[in-house]
């Protein structure tokens, strides 16, 4: 029984457990299949935005938790993207929606959007809805006409009809590495590229080529979102806001270009590339923000700027400029203005008068300015002003220049002259400079020079000077001194008169150094030591040093102690002379003067003159003619020789720093052919160059002529004693060779005394004399030392006479060997005698006193005792006498016979 | 289709020489000014010379035929030419409009000179065909041109590059056709001489 209940329950247990079992699946979910999904898809698209909308099914209302559905996009029937959506309990049952941009224009592929909900491990079924690509009967290129900005990136397809072949998609201008060409199905192709480059003309193209060669395309605007910065705004009017910004890259190709908004206003105010606009606003003295709203196809910006307009206000500039009362010397000027309200505010106005290019700007105040009087005019002048004004509170901006207004002042009489005077010889020039235009004030009709002794001011000379001339030459007694004084007439009168007093020419003045200077910049620039007695300032002239100029000057204030100096008419390579002089109330006084080039240049080749050459020894001299001043175009500093050889092409300098000298020379040269080229030395380098050849041969020359001096010197001498001893033969005969009776020999040997050796010759002390001595001699020379420099003349001769007495009747007349007269040379111990004179019948030696010689002079051959047994007396001791002794006595002549033995002259060297 | 209406006459036996030989010669220097105006738009977009865009002649008359008379053929080149210069205009006014016409190059200096000198083509041919007896009424008329051109910019530029080449391809038919007006003028008045023999001989 229990058995059978027991059984009857099983089927109870079973209906209660699948109650329970559908009690817990109550939210629809059945094994993994959820029941809660999406309903009513809707997908639409906008551009390449696709939009999907769905709701939820009824069976969601039981979720508790978040529901999640999971989307997949897919492009010609491949994934491209999945995405979640997260729905909250109480946002179920309301429509929900997503959206995704698809890198492809949707005409180029279907479109496809799959969605299920997922609750926990539960995901329901799919949903598909599908955007289908464009079908077309010719080949398309999509996006067509859309923006890009540059820098991003874009994908074009082209789409072509059945049976087209494709053949490539490209941009023109890029690269192909900037370019990437997929194929997204068999008829559509897609061209992914970096777009880079802004379009340049109205867009650029996208093209897509078939095979064969049939193109079409679409086209892309590339460019930038709006970039605008630098907003400033301002008003003109006090009526409307100005503003003006920069936008530099703000640009899209035609149609697409930047449009300007102002103050959120949704009337287009500028364009791009317009940077201005102007609106109508209530100006008052309040800051506000001023906005400018910048948009294009790719972007919007908005940029502000904070002021108070009645703090920045920009005036139009004055109109109707107009001169009214025009004067010699002042003008007024008269405008208006376009807005009433300028002639409220307080302003500042600028006239800016052109004085023939030269600007000088005045300033003027006043509420509402509308006039403005201009002295200080130069009269019969024309000017040209113009007039800017601004506010005087809160400077802003000065407004623009108005149009120019020309007007002409009236004539007046001239500006005193400017006078100064230029003593030349008996002559006194007074000059002046002619009036410039801005000076006559007129046409200059003629000038009135009137001139009165220093000392009879009360007798005056006058004289008239025609218009175009500008100087008047007096002839004047400049010993005493002038005053003189020119005006110049116009047709309004005459000028103040200039009065300068010419100084009376003083011989005794003191004189003032001339000292050099140097321009630089085609100018002088002098400066001068102040004078106490500058009264009225200083003047300084300056002419050409060479004369024949008409000076110009220059007139400086009493503190101004330099001056730089500048003349059109100065030129380089002309020296110029520079005065200073004193200003007094009397004559000028002259303090300093300078002489100078403005510029030196190089002399010109060939300035020495005369340049002459003298070979002196090894040296050559060479000289030429003092340099004149008109000749030196600039300063010599000294001078230079080149000694060019010819030989070796070898060159040597000689030079010195002495700007006067007018010889230099060449030292130490060699025999040979030379090229002399002397030049002076300036600032500017060596220039100038003169040259001279010369041939130096010294050695020969001179050597030549010395020999043939000698020789012919020698054979006149020779030449000479023949002739004389010719005619006198008889006499010499006798002289030297008289009749002499044969010795008669009574012994030989012992007492001959063959060598005349010193220690053998016995003589007293006391016979020595200092003449000098004669030494018998057989024509030859003794020792060899005859002729020879530094040697004795020494004559062989027997003491107080012959050594044979007879010979006493024959006794020459005295010898005078004016040896103390004869100056003794270096070198030589005493004697002046160098030279051997023959004799016909012997060979004289003098030799001096001083000798110290122990000379013995040997017997010569044929000069036996023997042979001289003919008149002569062998003697044994023969002494020596000088001729010093022959002058300490004069009864003891040497026995020499004057007309037999000739003295040589002394010879030039 | 083009309807061609024509007032009877024997044929051009009056043409000047003088005129057709101006003619031919302003064809000449347009033909050259055209491939200029071609070149300088290739550049300026990038086409290659060999690219085709022409699906179909813009310019809906025949090409004169040898079998014309020289009044026909003159009226067929005379149209074409009328054609080709509103097509022109149009295509310089949607220039304009739609790419922009700011600064002015060479391109468009060139693009006015082709123009003008159509203009001048026109006059003599023109001349040419009031001379052969012809009328000068444009089949189609102006109001019957697909004068709009497309309003996708692309599809524009090309269709302002089918115009030029449809100038040019025209101003080469002018010169052709012109080049063989003379003989055939020559042909027709001896022809015109020996019907008037006949019938004086019939007389």
């Amino acid at each position: 029984m229990v058995l059978v209940k027991g059984i009857m329950m099983i089927p109870w247990l079973l209906l209660v457990s699948l109650f329970c079992k559908s009690t817990q699946d109550g939210n629809g979910q059945e094994s993994g299949v959820l029941h809660c999904g999406a309903q009513n898809l809707k997908l639409t698209n906008s551009s390449q935005m696709i939009l999907l909308t769905w709701e939820d099914t009824p069976s969601c209302s039981t979720v508790q938790d978040v529901l999640i559905y999971e989307l997949e996009v897919l492009i010609a029937d491949k994934k491209e993207h999945y995405d979640e959506v997260a729905v909250t309990p109480d946002q179920i049952g309301s429509t929900h929606s997503w959206n995704w941009k698809s890198y492809l224009a949707l005409e180029c592929a279907s479109h496809s959007v799959r969605l299920r909900s997922r609750y926990k491990n539960h995901t329901s079924q799919w949903n598909q809805e599908t955007l289908p690509g464009l079908e077309t009967s010719k080949a398309e290129v999509y996006p067509k006409g859309k923006h890009f900005q540059v820098g991003s990136t874009a994908t074009f397809c082209c789409v072509l009809p059945a049976g087209d072949v494709f053949d490539k998609m490209s941009l023109p201008e890029y690269s192909s590495a900037d370019m990437n060409t997929t194929r997204i199905s068999n008829q559509t192709y897609a061209l992914t590229v970096h777009l880079n480059q802004a379009s340049k003309y109205s867009c650029t193209d996208v093209k897509c080529e078939l095979n064969p060669d049939v193109v079409y395309g679409a086209c892309a605007y590339i460019g930038y979102p709006p970039n605008v910065t630098d907003l400033q705004c301002e008003t003109r009017d006090l009526q409307s806001v100005d503003c003006h910004w920069t936008d530099k890259d703000s640009s899209l190709p035609f149609k697409s270009v930047t449009e300007y908004h102002l103050l959120e206003s949704p009337t287009i105010c500028a364009k791009w590339p317009e940077t201005t606009c102007s609106q109508e606003v209530r100006v008052d003295a309040r800051e506000r923000n001023w906005t400018l709203t910048a948009s294009n196809p790719l972007g919007e910006v908005k940029l502000s700027d904070t002021a108070d307009l009645t703090k920045r206000v920009h005036m139009f500039p004055p109109e109707g400029v107009t001169a009214l009362s025009v004067n010699a010397r002042n003008v007024s000027l008269e405008w208006k203005w376009t807005v009433q309200q300028y002639y409220n505010l307080s302003l500042i106005c600028q006239v800016n008068i052109n004085n023939h290019g030269e600007n000088t700007i005045s300033e003027y105040f006043g509420v509402g300015l509308k006039f403005a009087v201009l002295n200080d005019l130069i009269p019969n002048w024309t000017y040209n002003v113009a007039i800017r004004c601004r506010t005087a509170q809160h400077f802003w901006k000065w407004s623009s220049w108005s149009t120019n207004v020309n007007f002409h002042t009236k004539g007046d009489v001239p500006d005193a002259l400017d006078v100064w005077m230029q003593v030349m010889d008996n002559q006194i020039i007074t000059i002046w400079k002619m009036p410039l235009a801005n000076q006559s004030h007129g046409h200059i009709e003629d000038y009135e020079v009137t001139w009165t002794k220093t000392t009879e001011r009360e007798r005056q000379n006058r004289t008239k000077v025609a218009p175009n001339n500008f100087s008047l030459a007096l002839s004047l007694d400049t010993t005493v001194g002038h005053i003189v004084t020119v005006t110049a007439r116009n047709i309004n009168g005459s000028s103040a008169p200039s009065t300068i007093t010419i100084p009376s020419s003083n011989p005794d003045g003191t004189r003032v150094n001339t000292s050099l200077i140097i321009g630089s910049s085609g100018s002088f620039n002098l400066s001068w030591s102040a004078s106490p007695t500058a009264s009225c300032g200083y003047i300084v002239d300056w002419c050409s040093t060479l004369g024949n100029c008409t000076v110009e000057w220059l007139k400086v204030s009493p503190n101004q102690t330099n001056a730089s100096i500048f003349s059109k008419n100065f030129k380089d390579g002309l020296r110029y002379t520079l005065s200073v002089y004193a200003c007094t109330q009397g004559a000028p006084v002259l303090l300093q003067r300078r002489e100078g080039y403005v510029g030196e240049k190089k002399i010109q080749d060939g300035l020495f003159k005369s340049v002459k050459g003298q070979q002196q020894d090894w040296d050559y001299e060479v000289s030429w003619e003092p340099i004149s001043r008109r000749e030196q175009t600039a300063f010599i500093q000294g001078y230079v020789l080149y000694c060019l050889d010819n030989n070796n092409n070898k060159v040597i300098n000689f030079s010195t720093d002495n700007p006067e000298a007018n010889s230099l020379t060449a030292r130490n040269l060699k025999n040979g052919s030379y090229i002399f080229t002397v030049k002076a030395r300036t600032a500017v380098g060596e220039c100038g160059a003169t040259s001279i050849t010369a041939t130096l041969n010294l050695l020969t020359d001179n050597l030549i002529g010395t020999v043939f001096i000698s020789l012919a010197a020698v054979f006149g001498l020779l030449s000479l004693i023949t002739i004389v001893c010719y005619r006198h033969w008889t006499c010499i005969k006798d002289t030297v060779y008289p009749p002499i009776p044969k010795p008669v020999l009574t012994s030989t040997g012992e007492h001959g005394c063959r060598n005349f050796q010193v220690d053998q010759c016995h003589y007293s002390e006391a016979d020595i004399m200092d003449v000098p001595e004669l030494y018998c001699r057989a024509g030859t020379p003794i020792n060899g030392f005859v002729s020879q420099e530094n040697m004795p003349f020494v004559f062989s001769q027997t003491p107080k006479g012959y050594y044979n007495q007879p010979l006493k009747k024959f006794t020459p007349p005295p010898l005078t060997l004016p040896s103390t007269a004869i100056p003794s040379q270096p070198g030589l111990p005493s004697s002046p005698f160098r030279r051997e004179f023959p004799n016909a019948s012997y060979n004289l030696i003098m030799q001096p006193g001083n000798q110290q010689s122990n000379f013995c002079p040997e017997l010569q051959e044929g000069m036996s005792l023997e042979r001289s047994s003919d008149g002569y007396q062998p003697h044994g001791h023969p002494e020596t006498f000088t001729t010093n002794q022959t002058e300490e006595d004069p009864d003891t002549p040497m026995s020499c016979v004057s007309t037999y033995i000739l003295l040589p002259q002394s010879s030039s060297r | 289709m083009a309807a061609r209406r024509t007032r009877g006459m024997t044929g051009g036996s009056d043409l000047s020489r003088a005129t057709v030989a101006r003619a031919t010669a302003i064809a000449e220097l347009l033909r050259y000014e055209c491939s200029i105006l071609l070149e300088l738009y290739r550049k300026k977009e990038s086409f290659t010379a060999d690219v085709t865009v022409t699906e179909s002649r813009l310019v809906s008359v025949p090409p004169p035929s040898s079998q014309l008379e020289t009044r026909d053929k003159l009226w067929c080149l005379h149209s074409a030419l009328l054609q080709c210069r509103s097509f022109l205009e149009r295509a310089i006014t949607k220039e304009e409009e739609q790419l922009g016409g700011g600064k002015k190059g060479d391109y468009e200096t060139q693009r006015k000179m082709v123009k003008e000198r159509l203009s001048l083509l026109l006059i003599n041919t023109g001349e040419l065909l009031k001379t052969a007896g012809g009328v000068m009424i444009l089949t189609p008329s102006s109001e019957g041109l697909e004068l709009d051109g497309p309003t996708i910019l692309f599809e524009l530029k090309l269709w302002v590059y089918r115009i030029f080449e449809e100038v040019d391809y025209w101003t080469k038919t002018a010169i052709t056709t012109l080049q063989a007006l003379p003989s055939v003028i020559a042909k027709e008045r001896a022809r015109t001489t020996r019907v008037r023999s006949t019938r004086s001989a019939r007389r």
